[in-house]
């Protein structure tokens, strides 16, 4: 399953922009589904049949945060906008891929003082991309205005833990991946890769409207904490199993789900955690609210440094969420 | 269509009034864990004629006292504030989360029930530390929830990460005119929705009437929205709660006593709130005006725009210490809206 | 072009009936169909060689106030209908309610200000004076919940317009200009005229719930920063250099095929343009790409400086070619 996380990683493409993964991701599910389907905003949609009536959701984004290239000035520094929650402490320092190029990310200071303010309040006025060229049509040619790029940051196996940029959300969609590969499901499965996540739960406003599932489930990373110093509040530990969700600040999860998705981890002898994020939320908050209302629920992956170019999460999570959404699909009184 | 011309109130509907708002505030059902809430509301529907309830997938209660005519549905949410175990510390001391905006200070010095797995109840006190230990720069602040942390005295093995809790008052009548307790944000508006039905039962009215006692407002409306989306009804009116007795600068001062406030604003359908007005005025019923020059931050923002567009109203009944334990509501204000919306309802709204 | 009666007109947030009444009076005999819905919307549509639906989209609401309460003295006290920035309003003539009466906001003397003239004024210290000093008799004449409009008188020559509502009756005036031209329409083409769209992009959601449009394009009037204070690095657009056309803006990346077909038919054409380059603000383009099953979205803006505010200014080629770009798409069939 790692060499298919670090494919998934390493792809650039980002909210709005999602062409190439979804095109990875298809070629590495279209042996194993009965179906599928693009939508008109680029959702890809796939299923399962299985015995039951019931249809089960399980939902991963494609998307990851990027940034597009507002203005070139003279001497070919690009000026950046965010696409997703990029901060700018996040990007000085890193380097930034485009389509044909890489470029490294500046800070202004034309004094001493500048220099520290603008390190302690950063913001995207004071930074620029250095794609090495010298003037503008030269930088133009090779990132033309209004052109996407995405951190450009390696694949590191450490073990247990693996390092990458875009485990948010491409280890859900690897999990996804996974699921729907070992699954032999009782339930009628959906599996929706969506879009535009990052941009405020775009593709996951639409995708489950046509389906109208008994159960969604999103699978995404969540926060940390633990970390020296680490946010005190919350009790989400890497390792420690896949995170069900009880509420974060976008959504409360329904308590059926997550008292069935206990239930089955228990039964089962999978490691699990329960969640509460106090920042951040993810497309369970869009799909719940889809029409006449689809009872929903997250599964998380824990990961440190999210939204940084190096994500952080343990590969036991990801097996036993694997392990969890199978039993999830294949038990039939489980929805 | 019969109207309805008595304006007093039986005084034994009253005391059953007052007896439904205490077992109201006394349930726990925080959003997204309404369940017990739901269940009492609809024992207490059931017990009026003519009525059809169910709950539908999400949880939301739906009745319906059926009519040929035009379709009006009321909603009052029925969901509170609360709060959830985030993370242990050692002992007995719990790091916690809310639902919905909560000022610390309402927390300080409280109890708190904590709904444990096994379906029992914790007690967990959240204290504040004696000023003898405090300096000068600490006594200063309030703390923020970072700071803040439950002391489980009772049930403190049977906790766990995720378990749900709530204010720990118990609700009573303040005075011969004014009630107190948890929840009355919106538990007031859901006795309310009751007293109508109440009232309706002693009518024939062509109007296909909803009561819908919707699911976590507090969590973006999904419970209104998706019902509102079912529906579709001609007409939806939303009961909710506002700030009363309270001075807000270059704002109307809202009073308990005074009857419902009308709210007013893009997100009001302007004819229906003239229909709405002048009945008011007819029978009687003291109103007050609200301005909203935005969304309201109730469920009518999204009921509004639900499926291709559906026309709003929203009235609130003014409610004092808002999101504290111990909020304080006026009788009169439920018999007055209740008196105004069945005579509205029954006539379609005009 | 429409531009000088159009921003004339009060269309604040929830109160638009005056420039959709307008726009109907205009248009109604040269579409093949029109509606309204509940919240206000104005859907008019003309039939094209193909089935399928194209959805443009502009919105007639402006920023505004709300009487929120008379005060004693028989002045009136106000909420902000939109994003208006508080710095601007002072000394301004308004109009209030369905009878406009008329009032300006004053303020208290630079002499009196204990040197604090540079702090913002706050919605409190804010109060419309309409000539009457007591609280009955103002009752009489404007009541709390009536809208409160700029009213301010647009200057226009042959090459700058100045006056309020920019923000979007620039695009109003477009789409009139697009039904009262015989375009060869490829699409059928639907015509949206929305209602709040600066209370939270309120009302082209639900008129897109009607039409079920295959694609949609707003159009909008936007952000520039082109002036001698503001870097020319963190510019949004420049007056004179064409409509803009967005990549991305809050909540929604525009849909990749409907962006480059814009780019190329645009380039086709040979007129000036340039892609939008900041991303902050969003439009209805968000809330009807995730209307429904999801409808691809585009955003074409005319640049305009100092919008939310009651005086902006636009540039007439900039319209110009704008209305020449939006023509052109029309004929076309939306291809990779």
């Amino acid at each position: 399953m790692k060499e298919l996380i670090k494919k998934l990683t390493q792809t650039s493409a980002p909210s709005g922009r999602e062409s190439k993964i979804r095109e990875i991701i298809f070629e590495e599910v279209k042996d194993f589904i009965d179906g599928y389907e693009v939508d008109r905003l680029g959702n890809l949609i796939v299923w399962k049949k299985g015995k039951s009536s019931q249809k089960l959701l399980l939902e991963a984004h494609m998307d990851e945060i990027g940034v597009i290239a507002a203005y070139i000035d003279e001497k070919g520094f690009i000026r950046i906008e965010a696409v997703g929650g990029v901060s700018p402490y996040n990007l000085l320092g890193s380097r930034i891929i485009f389509q044909n190029i890489e470029g490294v990310v500046g800070i202004e200071g034309e004094t001493t003082e500048d220099l520290q303010k603008n390190m302690r309040e950063l913001n995207f006025d004071k930074i620029f991309v250095d794609i090495g060229v010298e003037d503008r049509e030269k930088a133009e040619e090779l990132v033309p205005l209004g052109s996407f790029g995405v951190y450009s940051a390696s694949f590191t196996d450490l073990g247990k833990r693996l390092v990458s940029k875009s485990m948010d959300d491409r280890i859900g969609c690897a999990i996804l991946i996974e699921a729907l590969k070992k699954m032999n499901p009782y339930h009628n499965v959906y599996g929706a890769f969506s879009v535009q996540e990052e941009m405020g739960l775009v593709g996951a406003s639409v995708v489950a409207f046509n389906i109208d599932p008994d159960i969604a489930i999103a699978i995404d990373v969540t926060g940390w904490s633990d970390t020296p110093k680490g946010p005190k509040r919350m009790s989400i530990e890497l390792g420690k199993g896949p995170c069900i969700k009880v509420k974060d600040s976008a959504s409360i999860s329904d308590r059926r789900v997550v008292e069935r998705l206990r239930e089955l981890a228990e039964k089962n002898g999978i490691p699990y955690q329960l969640e509460i994020l106090l920042h951040g939320g993810t497309d369970a908050a869009a799909i719940q609210r889809t029409a006449s209302g689809i009872v929903s629920g997250t599964l998380s992956i824990p990961c440190r440094y999210v939204h940084s170019p190096h994500e952080m999460i343990d590969i036991d999570d990801v097996e036993n969420a694997v392990r969890l959404l199978q039993v999830l699909a294949e038990e039939p009184n489980a929805l | 269509m019969i109207e309805l011309i008595d304006n007093k109130i039986d005084k034994e509907v009253k005391v059953e009034l007052i007896e439904i708002l205490k077992r109201l505030s006394s349930l726990d059902g925080p959003s997204g864990y309404e369940r017990e809430v739901i269940k009492y509301i609809k024992e207490e529907v059931e017990k009026i004629p003519n009525t059809k309830s169910q709950i539908d997938r999400l949880g939301n209660l739906i009745v319906r006292k059926e009519g040929t005519g035009k379709k009006i549905a009321l909603f009052a949410h029925s969901d509170e504030i609360g709060f959830v175990l985030t993370k242990k510390e050692y002992g007995n001391y719990w790091r916690f989360s809310t639902f919905g905006g909560i000022d610390p200070k309402a927390v300080i010095s409280q109890r708190f029930r904590i709904h444990t797995k096994d379906g029992g109840i914790a007690i967990g006190v959240v204290g504040m530390l004696e000023p003898h230990l405090q300096t000068e720069e600490t006594k200063a602040k309030v703390p923020s929830f970072d700071y803040l942390f439950l002391d489980i005295v009772e049930g403190g093995e049977k906790v766990s990460i995720g378990d749900i809790g709530v204010f720990s008052s118990e609700p009573f009548l303040l005075s011969e005119k004014y009630f107190t307790g948890k929840a009355l944000d919106n538990r007031v508006s859901c006795v309310t929705l009751l007293y109508i039905l109440e009232l309706l039962s002693t009518f024939i009215h062509t109007t296909d009437i909803y009561f819908v006692f919707s699911i976590r407002e507090e969590d973006g409306s999904s419970g209104a929205k998706t019902v509102a989306y079912n529906l579709k009804p001609d007409l939806a009116i939303v009961l909710d709660v506002t700030h009363g007795d309270v001075e807000i600068p270059s704002y109307p001062k809202i009073e308990t006593g005074k009857g419902p406030a009308l709210d007013i604003g893009p997100v009001i359908n302007y004819e229906y709130l003239e229909k709405l007005r002048k009945l008011a005025e007819k029978i009687s019923v003291s109103y007050q005006i609200e301005p909203t020059g935005g969304v309201s931050y109730t469920d009518t923002d999204a009921i509004q725009i639900t499926r291709g567009g559906i026309p709003t109203l929203l009235v609130s009944l003014p409610l004092r210490y808002m999101h504290t334990p111990y909020e304080v509501v006026n009788i009169k204000d439920i018999e007055e809206t209740g008196r105004l919306l069945s005579s509205f309802v029954t006539r379609g709204g005009e | 072009m429409y531009l000088k009666e159009l921003t004339e007109l009060n269309g604040v947030s929830g109160y638009e009936k005056k420039v959709k009444e307008f726009i109907k009076e205009k248009i109604k005999s040269k579409v093949s169909g029109l509606e309204e819905d509940t919240l206000g919307n104005l859907i008019v549509w003309k039939k094209g060689k193909d089935n399928k639906r194209l959805m443009l989209c502009a919105h007639m609401d402006e920023v505004g106030f709300m009487v929120s309460n008379i005060e004693e003295d028989g002045r009136l006290s106000v909420m902000p209908m939109g994003g208006i920035d508080l710095r601007t309003v002072i000394g301004k003539r308004v109009l209030i309610g369905e009878k406009e009466v008329p009032g300006v906001i004053g303020y208290k003397a630079i002499h009196l200000q204990k040197g604090d003239q540079l702090s913002p004024p706050s919605i409190e210290n804010l109060k419309i004076d309409i000539g009457i000093t007591k609280k009955s008799e103002a009752e009489n004449k404007v009541k709390v919940g009536d809208f409160i409009a700029f009213s301010t008188e647009s200057v226009i020559n042959s090459e700058w317009i100045a006056g309020k509502a920019l923000d979007d009756r620039g695009g109003c005036s477009i789409l009139i200009d697009l039904i009262e031209n015989d375009i060869d329409l490829f699409y059928e083409t639907y015509f949206v005229f929305s209602v709040q769209e600066e209370l939270g992009l309120r009302g082209a959601g639900i008129a897109a719930e009607r039409i079920k449009p295959d694609f949609a394009i707003v159009i909008e009037t936007t952000t520039s920063g082109d002036n001698p204070e503001f870097p020319e690095s963190r510019r949004s657009t420049e007056l004179g250099k064409g409509p803009a056309i967005s990549s991305a803006h809050s909540g929604y990346v525009i849909d990749e095929v409907l962006f480059n077909w814009i780019l190329s038919n645009t380039k086709e054409l040979g007129i000036p343009y340039q892609i939008k380059r900041r991303t902050v603000g969003g439009t209805d383009a968000r809330r009807i790409a995730t209307t429904l099953g999801g409808i691809p979205s585009a955003v074409i803006s005319i640049p305009a400086r100092y919008i939310h505010s009651p005086l902006s200014v636009m540039n007439l080629k900039d319209y110009e070619n704008t209305l020449r770009l939006i023509a052109k798409l029309l004929t076309k069939e939306v291809k990779e």
